[in-house]
């Protein structure tokens, strides 16, 4: 499975690559892998979802801190989760990263 | 720099369900209610703010409907989308249009038609307002969502919980009980508020905006009239929530409220009275401290005391709020500043004693767009 990447420049490092660093307007913004594990920074019950998400509900969605970086993930989960949980990518499907506690 | 712009009309139809008229009926409405209020000045452009009409309603050329339905003549038009910032948007290219010297009176109008689809197909065309090519729109996250989890962090680091959310939703729908345009005007209670159904923990269905039909409308010249646009700001920011430096932080409202008090030469402390885009009652709580009115991650201190309600210091959503007064999406940044009119002109619901500045704040997406426009009584 792929791994997660990272991309930083000026301090910041996030999940979204960008064109140009918004900060100094560098146009080669460095790229690297990052583990799987993380934390549970925050999360929501989902009860009402799009009409495309309607088969899944009740789910999570979660903002998982990930280690080794200062980047956060958006992800969605199953299990019942607290901020500060620790948990992993456990795959990536239809576009989405589906992460599982540990 | 301020603006030489000034407000001369206003319009606006009843929030709420109009199951028997059209998009462009209440458009049309709204549109004549504010040029008969301005006097039936000849109007040089239409500026429309408008989010789902074409996705919902099969309805674009908005603009164009309204100068040949209103019969104005063969004026330049536009609609404009911002998301929920659609109308507050449409409002400043107005202004901007009058700064320049191209025109000196515009007509702005505000419209959106929701309630004849259902809620799953609502959610899935706002989520258009997403980016729908990231990771985080494939986990399924949707606008209350992530309002749901910036609660949940903001719980985790302040001292507040659901009940203060709940004094949020109650107040505005205090307020919205003495609004005659509001969508509803049922007395609830903190009980009933957090008992309800959840949407997105900790979010419940009190705690989100609803789904409205509704129109409003201005008329905006640079001839004088007793309304002065201090300052129009507009900012884009974050546009995926995993993106965020600080989830709570808003940076697109905090930016264009900095921007609106350096044009209108003032500050936080100067306000009378606020509109602010509570299109979730954790965004009227962030929204406060982000406009400086109150210290960051105090927000909910101040919910606690009462101070953002009618009679408080600072009274935040006169006119109920888009969580009671309704939120038809398009017209939302325009009928705040409808409100703001009548608070200036002292004939509002909830009348501010001698108000004399007011503050819209107007959010599209998750904080993708925050307009700011400041309002002076001359
Ligand atoms: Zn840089």
């Amino acid at each position: 499975m792929k791994k997660l990447k990272v991309y930083s420049c000026c301090g910041h490092d996030t999940v979204v690559k960008r064109v140009y660093c918004p900060s100094c307007g560098a146009n080669e913004i460095s790229e690297r892998e990052v583990e799987d594990k993380g934390s549970i920074y925050s999360f929501t019950k989902i009860h009402v979802p799009p009409s495309e998400f309607a088969h899944l509900a009740p789910y999570y969605v979660a903002l998982v801190q990930l280690d080794g970086t200062s980047a956060k993930v958006t992800a969605r989960m199953t299990e019942d989760i607290a901020i500060g949980d620790q948990v992993e990518l456990d795959k990536v499907e239809d576009g989405a990263y589906l992460y599982k506690s540990v | 720099m301020t603006t030489n712009t000034y407000i001369h009309g206003i319009g606006m139809t009843k929030f709420g369900t109009h199951e028997d008229r059209t998009l462009k009926d209440l458009l049309l409405d709204a549109s004549r209610q504010a040029l008969e209020d301005a006097g039936r000045p000849k109007v040089d452009a239409v500026f429309v703010g408008n989010f789902l009409a074409g996705s919902m309603s099969n309805q674009e050329i908005l603009g164009a409907i309204v100068a040949n339905d209103l019969g104005l003549g063969f004026v330049p038009t536009a609609k404009v989308e911002g998301a929920c910032a659609s109308g507050g948007i449409a409002l400043r290219q107005a202004v901007l249009a009058v700064m320049s010297g191209e025109h000196d009176t515009v007509l702005v109008a505000g419209v959106e038609k929701m309630k004849h689809a259902k809620t799953a197909e609502v959610t899935q065309a706002i989520n258009a307002a997403m980016d729908t090519d990231s990771s985080e729109k494939s986990a399924g996250l949707t606008f209350p969502g992530f309002f749901g989890v910036l609660a949940n962090r903001y719980f985790h680091e302040t001292g507040a919980s659901k009940k203060h959310l709940a004094m949020v939703a109650l107040k505005n729908r205090e307020n919205a009980m003495n609004n005659p345009l509001a969508q509803f005007s049922k007395a609830t209670s903190l009980e009933e508020i957090m008992n309800a159904r959840m949407i997105t923990e900790p979010l419940g269905l009190f705690d989100c905006s609803p789904m409205t039909d509704g129109a409003a409308a201005l008329v905006i010249s640079r001839k004088p009239s007793g309304i002065h646009i201090k300052a129009s700001s507009l900012v884009s920011g974050p546009t995926q929530m995993q993106d965020a430096s600080d989830l709570l932080s808003i940076p697109a409202i905090g930016e264009s409220g900095r921007r609106a008090y350096e044009k209108a030469g003032l500050g936080p402390e100067d306000i009378d009275v606020v509109e602010i885009h509570d299109c979730f009652s954790m965004t009227e709580m962030i929204a406060i401290e982000e406009l400086g009115f109150f210290p960051r991650l105090e927000g909910w201190k101040a919910v606690e005391k009462g101070l953002t309600k009618a009679n408080g210091e600072k009274p935040v959503n006169t006119s109920g709020g888009l969580l009671s007064r309704g939120h038809p999406i398009g017209a939302t940044g325009v009928a705040q500043i409808y409100q703001l009119v009548r608070q200036l002109r002292g004939d509002a619901a909830n009348q501010v004693e001698g108000a004399r500045i007011a503050l819209a704040q107007n959010l599209g997406g998750t904080g993708s767009y925050s307009a700011v426009h400041i309002l002076e009584r001359v």
